[in-house]
């Protein structure tokens, strides 16, 4: 798993492409542009941290581009394949396959363990069972949560949580994991160690992070930022905001 | 991949399994219970019609068409040659002839309608010695004398040692009258048969028909499986055909009308029972499901988001369901077996209408009675989780993962 980072930084590399990507909801007679045309695109390697105050629409976007919500118009792709025409079926495997999904509130399965948590993917993807364990285990050992693997998420802190959560979304090793402000319900020192280590996994493991936030101290660990406001997108251009400030030459 | 989710929430989720575990378990032991009561009132009344009427009984065609002239008997020889084809086939015991008279009995102001049984006293197929509770049965050497129920006995203030007329049609259709002494008082399990039925030696019946034929033939068998007993019928049938007789049997079912009558009645009240225990069990079951999964909600859309497909999700929580549908029905046999063995151990008695003595209740467990219930109770519950697990599986993600 361990990538050199300047793979990570070849152009043209394009993992994740939105194009034009609209979201409308209707409530009653009242309509809420929640994405208004939005055009963005994410390099294998990035750390893209996306800003914005609450009800910008960092979240909705967030859904479109996990593929776990359907835009109102306009297009993700995954790896040069548009995604709108996709059974759920097939959303599903690529999420399966290539997707790692971090929630603001953990969402780790209450009745299942640590251990059993992180291990979920891989039985979705029918990795053998030794293989898996071990797999497990590494990446427990790698948020530091070895020793708690067999304790059920209520026996955990918010930050242990986060980190499971956290390691949940990388044991398949996925070539791109998706935060929603991941540190939105840890304290400020917790919250750092869990950045710093979605970090340096992002340097190790050349894994594209899309974080959104409105949290500025999360900022510092973007290599690319994006800033949301009223559903529209403003990205400082690509030269400058991407190429000059990875965090691992930072 | 399948079982982890839905074991580990079983498990885990401890009080709303078990309070599924028992709704589940109730409706299967009341089922059994049930079924098992209406297995042994069966039971005992198919027993009981085997003893008034034997196991399977060989008259003329004409005579099961309920014609009553005697050209319906059988003569010496045809019954013969019919009583050697029967003691030949290996499952039958015995047979004995019997001749049924209908008549009048007198004694002093008080008549009554009888229909006087004639058979011959002693005989290995269909004896009524065990019935008689007073006096004495009939014996072989008895050329006079009649048992009388209870119940006629109590109506005309009969006893032992008092004298009957029994007044009958003769095979001519003139009148016939001969004074009986009453040997014997009998009781049975109806009080129909104890009002309606006398018995008197074969020989005395053909005396005051006159005639020497009898009517049929009654027919023991050797196995103790009364569901055997029409398969046997038609082997009889098609030997006594084949040596040319017109004789056709009928089993102790075919002849108690009373029986199928029951038996269809028993049948309908255990559907019904078993209906009501289902629908109740399902909606039960459907409603705990159902809010049990809406608490889940989130749960779900996360699997969902992490890559589990619909169909995998509705798998898992059929199988959830399939869990309890398999713990409670198994833990609704334990508790019916054991409902069952307490019941028949403290021995409750009830009189049914119509009987003459107190029946002791019990609960009849065969494979049936188990397997029934045990396949109402897994079907009813699994059917309660698919519409559940329908709804959670195809929830949009987004919209599960926003419930908290």
């Amino acid at each position: 798993m361990e990538t050199s980072g300047r793979f990570c930084y070849e152009q043209g590399n394009v993992f994740l492409e939105a194009s034009s990507l609209s979201k409308v909801y209707r409530m009653g007679a009242t309509e809420v542009h929640a994405l208004r045309g939005v055009d963005f695109q994410a390099h294998q390697g990035d750390f893209v941290v996306i800003n914005g105050p609450s009800g910008s629409g960092k979240t909705s976007l967030l859904n479109q581009l996990a593929l776990i919500d359907r835009p109102s118009s306009g297009e993700v792709y995954v790896e040069g394949t548009p995604t709108g025409s996709l059974a759920e079926g097939r959303l599903a495997e690529i999420r399966k396959a290539k997707i790692g999904l971090i929630f603001q509130t953990f969402n780790l399965v209450p009745v299942l363990s640590a251990m059993e948590n992180v291990e979920y993917p891989l039985l979705l993807q029918r990795i053998p069972r030794n293989d898996r364990r071990k797999r497990v285990l590494e990446m427990l050992t790698e948020v530091g949560l070895a020793d708690l693997a067999n304790r059920r998420p209520d026996q955990l802190s918010g930050g242990q949580r986060q980190r499971v959560a956290i390691a949940r979304a990388l044991v398949t090793e996925p070539k791109m994991v998706l935060a929603d402000e991941p540190t939105a319900n840890l304290d400020s020192e917790t919250g750092a160690r869990i950045m710093d280590q979605m970090s340096k996994l992002n340097e190790q493991h050349c894994v594209v992070f899309v974080v959104v936030t409105h949290d500025p101290a999360v900022s510092k660990y973007g290599s690319r930022h994006v800033q949301i406001h009223d559903g529209e997108l403003i990205e400082p251009k690509r030269e400058e905001a991407v190429y000059g400030i990875a965090p691992s030459s930072a | 991949m399948g079982l982890l989710l839905p074991l580990r929430n079983l498990l885990r989720n401890r009080r709303r399994t078990l309070l599924s575990v028992a709704i589940i378990s109730l409706g299967t032991a009341l089922s059994l219970f049930v079924l098992g009561f209406f297995g042994d009132s069966k039971t005992s009344i198919a027993e009981s019609q085997v003893q008034q009427f034997g196991n399977l009984q060989l008259a003329s065609e004409r005579f099961w068409d309920e014609s009553d002239d005697d050209e319906v008997l059988l003569n010496p020889a045809e019954f013969q040659q019919a009583t050697a084809i029967v003691a030949s086939h290996p499952e039958v015991v015995s047979s004995t002839p019997q001749l049924t008279l209908s008549g009048l009995v007198a004694a002093g102001t008080e008549t009554r309608a009888v229909s006087a049984l004639g058979y011959v006293p002693g005989n290995d197929a269909l004896d009524y010695a065990n019935l008689v509770v007073s006096g004495r049965a009939l014996e072989p050497d008895d050329v006079a004398g009649m048992v009388v129920g209870q119940s006629l006995a109590d109506q005309m203030v009969l006893e032992v040692g008092d004298v009957l007329t029994l007044t009958t049609t003769t095979s001519s259709g003139a009148f016939n009258a001969l004074p009986i002494r009453i040997i014997g008082i009998y009781r049975f399990s109806s009080e129909q048969v104890e009002s309606r039925q006398v018995f008197v030696p074969i020989a005395l019946a053909q005396s005051l028909r006159v005639t020497r034929d009898v009517e049929r033939m009654v027919v023991r068998l050797r196995d103790e499986d009364l569901s055997a007993t029409s398969l046997i019928r038609d082997e009889l049938d098609r030997e006594l055909a084949a040596a040319g007789l017109t004789v056709q049997g009928r089993t102790w079912d075919e002849l108690s009308v009373f029986y199928e009558q029951l038996i269809g009645f028993f049948d309908t009240i255990f559907g019904f029972v078993a209906l009501a225990l289902s629908i109740l069990v399902f909606f039960i079951i459907l409603q705990v499901l159902t809010l049990s999964f809406l608490e889940r909600t989130r749960e779900f859309g996360t699997v969902r988001a992490l890559g589990t497909k619909r169909h995998e999700l509705f798998r898992m929580l059929l199988l959830e369901g399939g869990g309890l549908a398999v713990f409670g029905s198994l833990a609704g046999v334990v508790v019916g077996v054991g409902l069952a063995a307490i019941f028949n151990a403290v021995g409750v008695s009830w009189q049914p209408p119509g009987t003459v003595e107190p029946q002791t209740l019990a609960i009849r467990l065969t494979g049936s009675t188990v397997w029934l219930p045990l396949l109402i109770s897994i079907t009813a519950t699994i059917l309660s989780s698919v519409f559940p697990a329908a709804r959670a599986s195809r929830m949009q993600v987004v919209d599960a993962l926003r419930i908290v």
